[in-house]
């Protein structure tokens, strides 16, 4: 089997942070290779590697098997790379026909827009993937997984032979993540190599021929996933003709000059006649799990299991290194019942937070986790049920009446919303206490000068000083300010989203130190994080959303395995 | 860091700017006749005040990320309403001047409640109040009438001095103090200026940011009715064309003073300093004999290349907004608020 | 149906404007006086249009009121000279694509702000001209006006440029790679970059574009009176931008077209003429013109406001 992709000992440093510490990598045509890895562990940098976005210092990077120096991302795209991100770059304005047609057609200015044909061929792309979109929707008006499905359309127009899909199931619904595993077979049948990035370990051994688990920077392993796979399908794989097929492709029309392709590429789609009677004729879904083509796993690694996997990817014992809770939580501070945001996006919440008590959130991206955090912080407020404070029933409309009923949110997304990145760190630490640090609007600049360095000091922020932009300052400094920025409301209720994504392993333990500090003084803490070691390690008791709302409490020393069940909705008579 | 450098920017575009001035100044004193007078000194802060007074409030505007194309028909038309409270409604002027103020500030309400409420552009939202505000001043006014004869002590507001300095250089005085304290040393400055860098990061720090935003519009509408005043004062009349085209020079002046149009960095003085630059340009060309008869056309055609080469020089602020216009669609008048 | 329903929406209210004027004042049909009207606004139009291409692109220019003059007044002269009348055109297109590029270049090359550059770039125009022309009118020669034809066909040529304009910029618009590439410039310039349009060449050309059809304007309006205004063209710039974004283009880029722009100056143009008619005193006029303009953008907004919900 031909490696399409072929990445040795790469080496990537950011500053002081090594991101990828000799990362050996390999796809091969025709298999869905998962990447796997805690939130920060490389896998993002390694993709900006692969299709261009960054160079790496050290290693080398074969495509096609020729070594390929100073990709660009406009080198990877023409050599056949394509990366469908959770976020899609589309025109947002443009009807998705036009969206397809501007990647795929030629550059050529003066050339004539051919609109049927144009739509004809994203109707055909689009009928492919079986996706149900109308070529004729804006760009923008279309859900996230619709969207997504769109960028698999260019991808799979411009002949893409290599297919990278960040989280590409994070929202979808069950019937969705149907239609995209189809999608990705067929893909993988047509000869494209998949990378398939994914913290759902059921969707992995769904779909996946081969794991590589990267672990702070560092390839643990690659392994065969192979395990009950279904021999109707191995079969039915095995059919297919492995001669490559000359002709044009069925997308293309030959819009793009044959002299921009690679002279190894893989012809893509060439069994599209084989392709598609796949679903229609052997009936999609259930009967067939699978379809994997040729290429049998490396017969000396035996497939790996689920629990050895959990173990590969968090690797180290949890609890040591985890501040340990001490005493007995206090009164019940925070108490939401049937709280619901249509709006919002989250339904039916219950939940009590006790002084001294960290809740964790745990959770898929997208279950619903940050948009209860929003909700309570009063930026998309409550419709439904009720919020009590110390036992007292509170309306929060605005994030203003969220801070003077002393809730303070540390937002996720740090660098949009959690720091001004202009401003200076002292004016950010001081941005949530104006009306307590400045009496009728008047800036002191002594007392916030005094204040700002006393936080800094307390948080242990390594800063040129307080007059530095925050966008100066490293991720987990920048999140150390973001913090401290609360701490100085005195909050009762601290709601911390996803505090350590992003942030080097020394910031991250001095970070879980000032939680459970916080916690210790008294305060109730929410603590929404994808990282499940974290959560685990951290919560005095765990919440699972799923779908917009709570659907188990779990109590501290729960197995990771546990919470990632009930977090898939294993155990609830769904695959 | 590229951050680091930005305040000293701001500073050294200030200091550019002063000398700048200074230069104007010694360049004028020489080649010009009369330039330094008292008569002069004070005939130029006459003229400049009703612009430097959109300019003031122009500025924390601006500060915000957002804009008003407005403020010069609201001129316009404060003039006329003040005209007609005083002359139809028979109101004593003080009392004509005091209501004209508050519906100039309802005005600015008005702006503000289409740009917050809807979260629709400032540009365009301005730019249709920039239509309506000086079509309501015509209709008023059937395009013709002016209003005249108005009292002594009103019209000292304009033409009179006191203590030797020109009375509504005073009210100008107090107006700069007043904004470059509520700027610079207040939290509603402060909260403009995290409004102007990131709308979404001030709502998520739990800043008021629609109140402020209501503010800064209120108070631009506030000194339109003001400038409306001291203009009605200094000519004697108020008719509805009255402030054409001051707002693209308010703006002129506060973007020449270094203020970014998107947002978050700027200062009060470098304004002042930059309607200064551009006034002493004006009547220092008046005095110089050469170009005495194009004064006003020399003027403009060099504040327009200051402009340019203000920004083009100030590549460094120019590169940050370069920068944050990718996460803020349009370039300018982007809705002010997080649209999630 | 609903992609296009501002589209929709303004040539509704422009019906329902013309039905209204059909019955209550159908001298506003009569052919003479509405050709004339029609003529005296077609420069207008194809300054619209090229403004709706800016806005399109996400930029904005409002300089093309001063360039306007500059090429009226170019024009004018070199007519005044004895030259040819197709030499003055070609000076006075080529000028405005000229004027057009310095704007362009500021904006696509130094990566300048549109709204600053342009504001620049409008008062050195306009302080220029006046500065060279001291407030002279220029004296036009006989066979410039309606060149040199009888009035009605004058008028005719007229209008029938800011047609074929008109089609030919909405043509490629809809049809041409390139005005597509507009689209996709001033809808997300960075996943332009991506699909391999050069989001800067393209927003240099829009500007020239602008300048070049101002320059056409410039002349369409000269030969309709016997000397030039050397103030002509003031608002002209504001007038443009109501005119397209009460036709739906919206000031984020990438979405509105040349129907609605047309609709929509329609609209604001029939207003002033149907107040007459319809016997409401004219200093109304610009009062209902920013009320329309407000009127349609709080309709964006609520009806966003809905759709989001």
């Amino acid at each position: 089997m031909s490696a399409v992709l072929q990445l040795t000992s790469v080496t990537k440093s950011f500053g002081a942070v090594r991101a990828l510490k000799g990362v050996s990598f390999e796809l091969r045509a025709g298999e869905v290779h998962a990447l796997l890895g805690e939130n920060g562990a490389g896998k993002s940098t390694l993709i900006k590697i692969i299709t261009g976005a960054h160079q790496p210092d050290g290693g080398t990077l074969e495509i096609g098997g020729q070594q390929v120096a100073q990709l660009t991302p406009q080198a990877a795209h023409r050599l056949g790379i394509a990366c469908i991100y959770q976020q899609p770059a589309l025109f947002p304005d443009l009807t998705v026909s036009e969206n397809i047609g501007l990647r795929l057609e030629s550059v050529s200015v003066l050339r004539r827009v051919n609109w049927s044909a144009r739509r004809e061929r994203a109707a055909q792309l689009l009928q492919r993937l079986g996706a149900d979109i109308s070529p004729d929707a804006e760009a923008g008006s279309l859900s996230m997984p619709e969207q997504q499905l769109v960028e698999i359309a260019c991808a799979l127009g411009a002949g893409a032979r290599i297919v990278i899909m960040d989280e590409p199931t994070a929202s979808l619904t069950q019937k969705e993540q149907h239609r995209l595993f189809t999608v990705v077979r067929e893909l993988r049948a047509s000869g494209v190599g998949v990378i398939y990035i994914s913290h759902r370990l059921e969707e992995i051994f769904a779909l996946a021929d081969r794991v590589t688990v990267l672990r702070d920077g560092e390839s643990v392993g690659t392994r065969n996933i192979g395990a009950g796979q279904s021999a109707v399908a191995r079969c039915m794989a095995n059919e297919r003709p492995e001669s490559p097929h000359p002709g044009p492709l069925p997308g293309g029309e030959g819009e793009r000059q044959p002299a921009t392709r690679p002279a190894v590429r893989v012809p893509f789609a060439e069994p599209l006649t084989t392709i598609l009677p796949l679903p229609s004729g052997e009936g999609r879904g259930e009967g067939v799990r699978d379809s994997r083509p040729a290429g049998p796993p490396n017969p000396s690694t035996p497939p790996i299991t689920e629990s050895e996997l959990i173990r590969l990817m968090v690797g180290r014992e949890v609890s040591s290194i985890y501040p340990a809770a001490e005493g007995e939580p206090g009164e019940v501070v925070l108490a939401l019942s049937d709280l619901g945001c249509t709006a919002g996006g989250v339904r039916h919440i219950t939940l009590d937070v006790r002084a001294g008590e960290i809740v964790g959130l745990a959770g898929l991206v997208g279950a619903g986790r940050t948009e209860l955090a929003r909700v309570l912080f009063g930026l998309t407020p409550a419709d439904s049920g009720e919020i009590h404070l110390n036992g007292h029933s509170v309306s929060i409309r605005s994030p203003q009446e969220a801070v003077a009923h002393g809730i303070a949110y540390v937002p996720e997304d740090r660098r949009r919303h959690g720091v001004i990145l202009e401003m200076p760190i002292a004016h950010n630490l001081t941005m949530a206490i104006h009306p307590r640090l400045f009496p009728g609007t008047w800036l002191r600049f002594g007392a916030e000068r005094s204040h700002a360095l006393e936080s800094m000091r307390d948080l242990a922020v390594k800063a040129a000083g307080p007059d530095a932009p925050g966008g100066s300052l490293s991720g987990g400094n920048q999140q150390k300010v973001a913090l401290a920025r609360w701490l100085a409301t005195k909050p009762r209720v601290l709601i911390l989203d996803e505090p350590t994504q992003g942030v080097d392993v020394g910031a991250k333990s001095e970070i879980h130190k000032i939680i459970r500090r916080l916690a210790q003084q008294g305060m109730a803490v929410l603590l929404i994080s994808s990282d499940l070691p974290e959560v685990l390690g951290m919560s005095d008791r765990i919440a699972v959303m799923r779908g917009a709302e709570i659907v188990a409490m779990m109590p501290r020393g729960t197995e990771a395995h546990a919470v990632m069940a009930a977090a898939l909705g294993q155990g609830r008579g769904e695959s | 860091m590229s951050f680091r450098f930005q305040k000293t920017a701001v500073l050294r575009h200030e200091t550019v700017l002063l000398l700048v001035l200074v230069l104007e100044v010694v360049f004028f004193q020489l080649a010009g006749r009369n330039f330094g007078t008292v008569d002069n000194v004070a005939n130029i802060v006459r003229h400049s005040v009703e612009i430097g007074l959109l300019a003031l409030v122009m500025m924390p505007v601006i500060l915000t990320g957002g804009i008003d194309l407005s403020v010069g028909s609201l001129l316009g038309l404060c003039a006329v309403l003040f005209g007609k409270l005083w002359r139809d409604a028979g109101l004593p002027w003080e009392l004509a001047a005091l209501a004209t103020l508050g519906l100039g500030a309802l005005a600015g309400g008005f702006n503000a409640a289409l740009i917050t409420g809807l979260r629709l552009p400032p540009l365009i939202v301005t730019l249709g109040t920039y239509s309506l505000f000086r079509g309501l001043a015509e209709a008023i006014t059937h395009g013709t009438d002016a209003f005249t004869r108005f009292p002594e002590r009103f019209l000292f507001l304009g033409t009179g001095r006191i203590a030797g300095v020109p009375t509504q250089a005073w009210i100008f005085v107090a107006v700069g103090v007043a904004v470059w304290l509520l700027v610079h040393r207040t939290t509603f400055g402060r909260s403009w200026r995290a409004i102007g860098f990131s709308p979404e990061g001030a709502r998520y720090a739990g800043l008021p940011v629609t109140r402020r935003l209501v503010l800064a519009y209120m108070l631009a509408g506030l000194m339109a009715a003001l400038a409306a005043i001291t203009y009605t004062a200094r000519f004697g009349t108020a008719k509805a064309d009255a402030g054409t085209g001051y707002e693209l020079a308010a703006i002129t002046a506060v973007v020449l003073g270094g203020t970014s149009i998107f947002g978050g960095v700027g200062s009060v003085h470098g304004t002042l300093l930059g309607v200064a630059a551009i006034a002493v340009l004006t009547n220092g060309l008046s005095r110089v004999p050469a170009t005495m008869s194009n004064a006003a056309e020399l003027s403009g055609l060099l504040t327009g290349a200051l402009l340019i080469v203000a920004l083009a020089g100030g590549a460094l602020p120019g590169r940050i907004g370069a920068r944050r216009r990718k996460e803020h669609p349009p370039a300018v008048g982007a809705p002010v608020s997080d649209p999630a | 149906m609903k992609r296009h329903f501002r589209e929709f929406s303004v040539t509704g209210a422009l019906l329902l404007l013309l039905v209204s004027l059909a019955i209550f004042a159908p001298n506003f049909f009569e052919p003479q006086p509405l050709l004339s009207r029609l003529t005296a606004a077609a420069p207008k139009l194809v300054v619209a249009c090229g403004i709706a291409l800016v806005i399109l692109s996400r930029q904005i220019d409002i300089s093309v009121g001063s360039l306007f003059a500059v090429c009226s007044l170019s024009a004018g002269l070199l007519a005044a000279a004895k030259l040819s009348l197709p030499v003055a055109v070609l000076a006075s297109v080529g000028l405005g694509a000229v004027g057009g590029a310095l704007n362009g270049a500021l904006v696509a090359v130094l990566r300048l702000p549109s709204i600053v550059v342009t504001l620049a770039t409008m008062v050195m125009w306009r302080e220029g001209l006046r500065l060279a022309q001291q407030g002279v009118f220029v004296n036009l020669p006989d066979g410039v006006q309606w060149f040199g034809l009888p009035m009605a066909a004058g008028q005719g040529i007229v209008c029938g440029l800011a047609l074929v304009v008109l089609l030919a910029l909405a043509y490629a618009l809809r049809f041409l790679a390139v005005g597509r590439f507009v689209y996709a410039v001033g809808s997300d310039a960075e996943a332009a970059r991506l699909a391999g349009i050069r989001p800067r060449l393209v927003t240099f050309g829009v500007f020239i574009l602008l300048g070049a059809l101002t320059g056409l304007a410039a002349v369409m309006n000269l030969v309709q009176s016997p000397q030039v205004d050397p103030s002509t063209g003031r608002m002209l710039e504001l007038e443009a931008i109501a005119a397209v974004v009460v036709g739906g283009v919206a000031v984020s880029g990438g979405r509105g077209n040349l129907w609605g722009v047309l609709a929509g100056f329609l609209l604001l143009a029939c207003i002033t003429p149907a107040l007459t008619y319809l016997d409401v005193k004219p200093y109304w006029d610009k009062a209902i013109q920013g009320a329309v303009i407000l009127l349609a953008v709080v309709a964006d907004g609520v009806r966003r406001r809905k759709l989001n919900r």
